[in-house]
């Protein structure tokens, strides 16, 4: 039984990370931002920060040094959370303290892609925080993909509450 | 006796007996149940289990490491895809080690496709993979004058920061090898080591019934028809009366 159930559950591993897809690398995305992509920053994660993010995921952050890429005007933030069970992979471009756009690079879960629709990415443009570090608007749920939604809101949260800490 | 009589007392022995027999495993299918049904909030697929017993139940062969690789005050040791890092776990599904260096306050472990970063505490640093790596696979790890030196197919890359990254090396770079763990070492270690199982397979699969073996299912398909049994025989004793009257 174990040989024939371990062989079971890595096939359904394996299919389960076969939907799972890459749409764009994040050097990409960074490059397409700035055009060429500046050289990376690292925004080191305080005791305060770290705080912050845990409050923000409803978990520790994962590293204690967040990279991002930024030419002064605009920074750019790969951020990654796990929606349901997978990892879900965004890039956020953030400017004056507000996100100009939102992408998702690499969804990874079998359900719920629909939170890469520009429709559903759109409602994030123009966002910031508001107290709490909450966005100030609300963002429209998807039927079946309500957790990789919240992971989505999650990460801007995050994205734009990093900015903010790394121009103070 | 009247033939219903006698029904209803036959039915109400074996739905006792039924009941009886089975209650453990219905205690477990819904135990099991529930706590599946709130897997995500309890997080079941992130907590694992190391027990030698467990990955011998699941025919996981345990590897014993037998080797470790040294920095004047650090030590790694991996097998099964963990890693002891100065003796404390640094986490689950990592990848093979290539090397360890030391770099200030900063300890880097390569593995062939990420690199690792470490305050010296243990606590994570960074993670890179992909695009943030000069190359792939990387072959090796070292320092050299003060920078960290990765070996790729396209030739070695230096960083003073684990972050940006220039083609070449200085010219002398002290390669990170790995150096032969004491049969007692090994023991030990593989016992620190042991393959992790995640909660929520072991939960599903003692759901399932999968845990008890080739026949578990079957054995657990013939409690379903007990169950279905009792709930048959329960409305049956609940409703006869009432249709009667």
């Amino acid at each position: 039984m174990p040989r024939r159930l371990l062989i079971l559950v890595l096939g359904l591993c394996a299919a389960a990370q076969a939907l799972g897809e890459v749409y764009q690398t994040p050097e990409a995305f960074v490059a397409e931002v700035f055009g060429t992509a500046p050289a990376p920053r690292v925004l080191w994660l305080t005791r305060e920060l770290q705080a912050g993010a845990a409050a923000i995921l409803d978990h520790p952050p994962a590293n204690l040094r967040q990279r991002y890429w930024s030419d002064g005007a605009k920074s750019v933030w790969i951020l990654e959370d796990i929606g349901k069970e997978e990892l879900i992979t965004a890039g956020f471009v953030i400017s004056q303290g507000r996100l100009d756009h939102v992408r998702v690079l690499a969804y990874r879960e079998s359900r719920g892609q629909e939170v890469r629709d520009p429709s559903f990415l759109k409602q994030f443009a123009g966002a910031g925080l508001a107290q709490g570090d909450r966005l100030d608007r609300g963002i429209d749920g998807i039927s079946g993909a309500t957790l990789s939604v919240h992971a989505m809101e999650r990460m801007s949260r995050l994205a734009l509450y990093f900015d903010r800490a790394s121009r103070n | 006796m009247p033939f219903k009589l006698r029904l209803a007392r036959t039915l109400r022995r074996w739905h006792a007996r039924i009941g009886f027999a089975a209650l453990i495993f219905f205690v477990l299918i819904a135990v099991t149940g529930v706590a599946l049904n709130h897997g995500a909030a309890l997080g079941l697929d992130s907590r694992y289990v190391h027990a030698e017993w467990v990955a011998r139940w699941y025919g996981i062969r345990q590897e014993q490491p037998q080797q470790a690789y040294r920095t004047e005050s650090h030590l790694l040791v991996a097998a099964n895809g963990r890693w002891l890092l100065d003796g404390s776990p640094t986490g689950e599904k990592m990848p093979r080690p290539l090397g360890l260096v030391e770099m200030g306050d900063l300890l880097v472990v390569g593995g062939e496709s990420s690199l690792h970063v470490y305050r010296g505490d243990g606590a994570l640093v960074d993670r890179l993979d992909g695009y943030a790596l000069p190359g792939f696979p990387l072959k090796a790890i070292g320092t050299g004058g003060g920078e960290l030196v990765v070996q790729t197919p396209d030739g070695p890359f230096s960083s003073a920061d684990v972050l940006s990254w220039r083609p070449g090396a200085p010219k002398v770079v002290a390669w990170s090898i790995p150096t032969p763990l004491a049969a007692s070492d090994r023991e030990a270690y593989a016992r620190r080591l042991a393959p992790a199982i995640s909660l929520q397979r072991i939960l599903l699969d003692l759901h399932s019934g999968r845990f008890l073996g080739r026949f578990g299912p079957l054995f657990f398909d013939v409690v379903a028809i007990f169950l279905t049994i009792l709930a048959l025989s329960g409305a049956w004793m609940f409703l006869a009366p009432r249709l009667r009257r």
